[in-house]
């Protein structure tokens, strides 16, 4: 099924338009006490193009998260330039959706409600609810759990609900932070085979943020490594193999190798 | 079945002791002055069986049932308004703790003395005391409200009011839900004693008159039969409602 339930989908093979804009963004926050300010983010700069799949990797603490809420529009920066975009022009506004580390859901709704609560947001005609919720749910296979609450299920289940959730508004921009980290290994890394099986059939542009260098290599077009004090981007790599990939390729072993080589090389480097 | 008979048994026999050891005690007393249970219980039987009793409890009723519907619409709006909004918090702090430290009792004059032998002064009691006990205890509960939650809903640009409807309220609900109970039952304690000072009908009455002809039986008998109809309605309507309110979260490995 075409992935134009919402919008017209964007012709391909047009010039590459960026989705996500970031230029110069500086943030600082104050240290405990409200004395002295520290860099949180320090001239940071990228593009994301739109139907890109785009990773930010680095330690925790280094400012990723306040990266991703500076784009999702709930937190406040000092300086820079932050655009977020879609094709149809400068009036349309870009629906954005967020996958955040743990689920937030809304356990006092139905996995079906929460769903209908971004719906109900959006804006979206309740005629398409049902649809998209058994859509979106099969799509993380978990059909038939409509009428369940958040709390009978487990944590990777509610974290699958968490993406049904952001799916179901059929976003131009998803934000993804951290969204494998609280699970176990096995379940991460099915819920990673699972994402790029989605994201084949719903194309938003994506930015992910994590600190597993494989799991980067794994999905991303394009990696930006990012390091702390200063909290500063310092090296963008992309990634062109062709999909769909195994993490045992030796291909992407080998990318892997290197780039791990060179991101501790790059964090232990003098600023 | 045996496990229900050993946990009911030893309750059962402590209530039995206890009346048994209160009626022995009666016996060297007037009843009016110091009634037993068997005493008290057939007092109970005389209100029971008056028709007119029941116009005196749905007055009463009706009256409580004002006053905490009133508080309780109120206060919870008001919690919610002042957890929510920083400045009406800072306006209204210390206006909600000189609310709550007036003693019960000068409301009770202080309505009486402006309105009179009448409906309004218990419902004015009632309110003045209960609703900023409701302001407090939902103002509590809004700074228990997960931001996270909050953000989620400003990512995917929730509106206010579903924010509230969805986001707010259920997890106010465990503070409306203790608000409710215990407004319930401080509505009818104060709606008793201010009826007792003036509203010239409803149980309270019923109990100054029995002050007045020292009758202590009939005192304990109308207030007995009248805690018997609240208990009757927290069971009824706010046990089953609380089941309901929090069907989702998992019921406890038994």
């Amino acid at each position: 099924m075409a992935y134009v339930m919402l919008k017209p989908a964007a012709a391909s093979g047009a010039e590459v338009h960026s989705a996500i804009a970031v230029k110069d963004l500086t943030k600082h926050f104050l240290a405990p006490g409200g004395a002295e300010a520290f860099t949180v983010l320090d001239r940071v700069s990228l593009q994301v193009g739109e139907g890109k799949f785009v990773s930010i990797v680095g330690p925790s603490g280094c400012g990723k998260s306040t990266l991703l809420n500076i784009i999702a529009g709930i937190e406040s920066y000092d300086s820079g330039l932050v655009t977020v975009s879609t094709r149809e022009g400068a009036d349309a506004r870009p629906r954005i959706a967020y996958v955040f580390q743990s689920p937030r859901l809304l356990n006092w709704l139905t996995v079906e409600g929460n769903i209908h609560f971004v719906l109900e947001a959006q804006g979206v005609s309740r005629r398409l609810w049902a649809e998209l919720v058994s859509r979106h749910l099969e799509m993380v296979g978990l059909s038939g759990q409509e009428k369940n609450y958040p709390l009978n299920l487990s944590g990777g289940m509610q974290q699958r609900v968490a993406i049904a959730r952001a799916l179901a508004i059929e976003p131009d921009i998803l934000l993804m932070d951290e969204p494998f980290s609280h699970l176990d290994a096995i379940t991460a890394r099915k819920m990673r085979f699972d994402l790029m099986g989605i994201l084949a059939r719903a194309k938003p542009t994506i930015l992910f943020v994590t600190h597993d260098l494989t799991e980067a290599v794994f999905l991303s077009d394009r990696i930006y490594m990012m390091k702390t004090r200063p909290a500063r981007i310092f090296k963008e790599v992309s990634v062109d193999f062709p999909r769909p990939r195994q993490p045992e390729d030796s291909a992407v072993l080998d990318l892997e190798k290197t780039l791990t080589r060179e991101f501790f090389r790059g964090l232990e480097a003098e600023a | 079945m045996k496990a229900a008979a050993s946990r009911i048994l030893p309750g059962l026999l402590t209530v039995v002791f206890g009346l048994l050891v209160w009626e022995g005690i009666s016996l060297f007393f007037l009843p009016v002055f110091f009634p037993g249970p068997v005493a008290l219980l057939k007092c109970m039987i005389v209100i029971y069986s008056d028709p007119a009793s029941y116009e005196v409890f749905r007055q009463t009723l009706l009256r409580i049932f004002e006053g905490f519907v009133i508080s309780m619409v109120a206060g919870t709006a008001f919690g919610l308004l002042m957890g929510l909004k920083r400045d009406v918090e800072i306006f209204f702090d210390s206006w909600i703790m000189v609310l709550l430290t007036v003693p019960a009792v000068c409301w009770a004059f202080l309505s009486v003395l402006w309105f009179g032998i009448s409906d309004v002064a218990p419902i004015l009691t009632i309110v003045l005391i209960v609703f900023p006990f409701v302001v407090m205890n939902i103002w509590e509960g809004t700074k228990a409200i997960e931001k996270d939650l909050i953000e989620m809903g400003s990512v995917y640009r929730v509106d206010r009011l579903l924010m509230l409807r969805k986001v707010f309220i259920p997890q106010l609900m465990p503070y409306i839900l203790s608000s409710l109970r215990i407004s319930l039952s401080l509505s009818w304690k104060i709606a008793l004693v201010a009826e007792a000072f003036g509203a010239g009908s409803g149980v309270g009455q019923q109990l100054f008159i029995s002050f007045q002809d020292t009758r202590v039986d009939m005192m304990l008998a109308w207030g007995v039969s009248f805690m018997i109809v609240m208990v009757l309605i927290d069971l009824l309507v706010f046990r089953l409602w609380a089941r309901r309110a929090f069907a989702w979260r998992p019921q406890p490995a038994t």
